[in-house]
């Protein structure tokens, strides 16, 4: 209480209409200076380093309007999202496999948490190694990135249901499935959903990294082969798409993320 | 002794802040006035929620006021702009908050000695006074304990300690024996009252307990409820030093009890 | 399994307790000795091309290592992932406390902020590149842009978590600025710029391996895609565990400096590791 009425901790704008102009005109302020600096950066430091902007956008328009661009955006994302698909299969399904068989998650939990050490970027020279040169390696990091976290959500999700909620389920003769389904599976969405946003991107960076390893189609194809041609422009034009890709997908997300909170259920148990 | 005034209140009136959209809210204190004199140990009652926080938040000067005055020795203090508050008056006035406040990242010893660390004043002859503090609380083994490793009691007294050791000469206490359980709590009553004997500083002590006000106050004011303004004023002549344990049996004990448990209702 | 909070338990329970836990210590042995076995297994029938057989990872990797050629790309890559680290992390944290009392340039910020963390910096490796060449200053660079985004937000984290009732506690007792800056804003906010870091320190190395995988010539990712394209898988399989070790370095280190930078804070053991 007493914290907001003193004038004298972190201050705060008032009236909150006026706050609101500032920012809002100050963030216009900022993008457009970014923008000149990015035009001044191009003509002092010349077309090797920082492409021209305009060159940049109408490289954009130009290989969209070709259609490759389209090509290679198709390509990433159907990569990514084939990846996402199996990572996240395995890792919703498997934690609930392990929950029937507590024992045998005792004894594997160490090396499944030890496994999240190594750097799953680093073993794409070895998928390249084992399984070609088409998509098959990339969809091996792309499932194993995803992998991961949604697992890792989950597992901690089941762990984190309120017994009492099972005991209850149990006690009125609902069946094992019965359980996982109703009590179990609503309890981890919101775990789950909060490592869906972290896949999710995950999974595109990863498509288009493992493009810059292998491949000769998709985002990161395009970005790798500009670059060893010293094309910046086309280096340019692949990174400003590429962003831009990732971060309409993070705000899609989040926009849906918050209308399904409305109904998220009371969580006894999740840590502050 | 005559009694000079150090703390003087008058008029004060407290609203806050309107929020948009909302009817403006009402006043939390309407013209208080009362005076604090110098040396005297002075409790105010009053329920929950009467503003007794918001009237010390004021007399500390880290909270401003809609209306009225503030003098302190005599000198008027400013307390409706917000920019011109000087909290703990530069550490004229010191404050036991209900919440203990300490830096969870010290230990004991080093919560104890933080305001002589600010105050520029840490040395050996104030740290030997920390560490006498901590001993005569009953906290000695316990100087190098985190906040999070001590009971609630031990806190409250680590708190109270706190601002006994740079020694200000007005002491504002919100409730700071009020979570604990009984036999702490008199027994804190006990310690505090022995320590104000040893220096005689100027205590304003707020709290809802009519018992504690009584066992504890040379005088007691009573806050009406919200808009807070002085209900009663009662002397209170039980000869010191005070028993808290048996306080109760004193005659003037019940009769006081009655007369303020009239006036809270 | 889950381990909720027991109250106070009979000697027997303990007892069996105890006994699960050397269960569950011996089934995890079993499991290791199992996962070894499988590999031999696979690396006789597929041959040492398509998988190098545990004893012979470990040998290659002891000569590495007394050669001193794995230690060599070890501390490259190190190098990189520290200073690429340190680059990015120091402003990160710096920025919030600066800019703690103008909370309208923080929202002015906060968009750009979240999409530079949103947005994926590992795309940017072949940028750097074609800026700083294959040398170790594009690696530094990414990983320094990737570590800057994670530790700001723990960082503005720690600083908007200030107790407004500490301040005035301290300013009651005559602190200025700075006291109140270095005192209670800077403590209170070491936990969550200590979790940013944990974060952020696999990422650092990731970033430094995955930058040498697209382009160098020294580091341990280089050893990775050499050792591919050479078809020596042991040779792989060398350079991924000394990668791994690294990672696993990393985060004791970080473990080691959190138990005894935040001794004070209560600890509610949220690991999902409690019970093993």
């Amino acid at each position: 209480m007493t914290s907001r009425e003193t004038a004298l901790a972190i201050p705060e704008p008032s009236p909150v209409w006026r706050g609101q102009f500032a920012i809002t005109a100050g963030r216009i302020g900022l993008a457009l200076a970014l923008l000149a600096a990015w035009k001044l950066g191009a003509d002092a430091v010349g077309p090797l380093y920082v492409a021209d902007p305009i060159g940049v956008f109408q490289r954009i328009l130009g290989d969209t309007l070709s259609g490759g661009l389209l090509r290679h955006v198709y390509v990433t994302l159907r990569l990514s999202a084939t990846g996402f698909a199996i990572g996240c299969a395995f890792g919703v399904a498997l934690p609930f496999l392990l929950r029937r068989m507590p024992r045998l998650t005792r004894a594997v939990e160490p090396y499944i948490m030890a496994s999240v050490g190594v750097p799953k970027y680093a073993l794409v020279p070895l998928f390249i190694l084992w399984f070609g040169i088409d998509d098959a390696p990339k969809l091996w990091l792309v499932g194993l990135l995803v992998f991961y976290p949604i697992f890792i959500a989950v597992f901690a999700g089941i762990r984190n249901v309120d017994r009492g909620l099972i005991s209850m389920a149990r006690v009125v003769g609902a069946s094992e499935a019965a359980i996982s389904r109703e009590v179990i599976w609503n309890s981890l969405l919101p775990f789950f959903f909060a490592a869906l946003k972290i896949a999710l991107p995950r999974a595109i960076s990863a498509a288009i990294i493992g493009e810059f390893l292998v491949g000769n189609e998709g985002l990161g194809y395009m970005i790798e082969y500009s670059r060893q041609n010293f094309d910046t422009t086309g280096v340019f034009a692949g990174v400003v798409v590429a962003m831009a890709l990732v971060l309409v997908i993070n705000a899609a997300l989040a926009r849906v993320d918050r209308r399904l909170n409305a109904w998220r259920p009371v969580e006894r148990h999740m840590e502050p | 002794m005559a009694a000079v005034p150090v703390l003087e209140v008058r008029g004060l009136s407290k609203r806050f802040a309107e929020r948009r959209g909302r009817d403006p809210s009402s006043w939390v204190i309407k013209d208080l006035s009362f005076t604090v004199n110098d040396g005297e140990f002075l409790t105010i009652i009053g329920p929950s929620g009467s503003g007794k926080t918001t009237l010390l938040n004021m007399l500390a000067q880290i909270d401003t006021a809609s209306g009225g005055e503030l003098f302190f020795q005599s000198q008027a203090a400013p307390i409706d702009d917000p920019k011109s508050l000087k909290p703990g008056l530069s550490r004229k006035i010191g404050y036991v908050t209900q919440e203990d406040n300490l830096l969870p990242w010290r230990t004991t010893l080093q919560n104890v000695l933080f305001p002589l660390l600010v105050q520029r004043r840490l040395d050996s002859e104030t740290r030997a006074r920390a560490e006498s503090l901590i001993l005569a609380v009953g906290l000695a083994g316990f100087e190098n304990h985190y906040p999070h490793e001590l009971s609630g009691g031990m806190r409250k007294r680590a708190s109270l300690i706190r601002t006994l050791v740079y020694d200000p000469p007005v002491i504002l206490m919100d409730e700071p024996f009020g979570a604990l359980d009984a036999e702490t709590r008199a027994q804190l009553q006990d310690d505090l009252l022995r320590l104000w004997s040893l220096g005689r500083k100027t205590i304003v002590f707020v709290t809802h307990d009519i018992a504690e006000a009584i066992a504890l106050g040379d005088r007691t004011l009573v806050l009406s409820r919200s808009p807070a303004r002085i209900a009663g004023e009662h002397a209170n002549t039980i000869p010191r030093p005070r028993d808290i344990r048996g306080i109760m049996t004193h005659p003037q004990f019940a009769v006081l009890y009655q007369r303020i448990r009239g006036q809270v209702q | 399994m889950a381990t909720p909070q027991h109250t106070e338990s009979p000697p027997a329970a303990g007892q069996a307790r105890i006994a699960a836990s050397l269960r569950a210590r011996g089934d995890q042995l079993l499991v290791m000795v199992l996962l070894f076995a499988i590999w031999q297994g696979l690396s006789l029938a597929f041959g040492t091309y398509w998988i190098g057989s545990p004893w012979g990872v470990a040998a290659r990797l002891a000569r590495g290592v007394a050669s001193g050629e794995v230690l060599r790309h070890a501390s490259y890559t190190l190098l990189e992932a520290a200073a690429g680290f340190f680059i990015g992390a120091l402003p990160a944290i710096a920025l919030p406390f600066a800019l703690r009392r103008l909370p309208i340039l923080t929202a002015i910020l906060d968009p750009f902020m979240m999409g530079g963390y949103g947005a994926p910096k590992l795309a940017l490796a072949p940028l750097f590149i074609l800026w700083f060449g294959i040398g170790i200053e594009s690696k530094i660079a990414l990983v320094a842009i990737t570590v800057f985004f994670i530790v700001y937000f723990s960082a503005q984290a720690g600083v908007r978590a200030l107790d407004g009732r500490l301040v005035q506690m301290a300013q009651v007792m005559g602190a200025n600025e700075r006291d109140v800056a270095r005192h209670i804003v800077l403590p209170g906010a070491v936990p969550y710029i200590f979790t940013g870091i944990r974060i952020a320190m696999p990422y650092s190395i990731g970033g430094a391996v995955i930058a040498e995988l697209i382009s160098a010539n020294r580091g341990l990712g280089y050893l990775i895609q050499l050792a591919a394209m050479n078809f020596d898988t042991t040779g792989v399989f060398v350079a991924l565990t000394a990668t791994t070790c690294i990672v696993f370095l990393g985060n004791w280190s970080v473990s080691a400096v959190d138990r005894r930078l935040l001794r004070w804070r209560p600890r509610p053991d949220l690991d999902m590791q409690a019970g093993s």
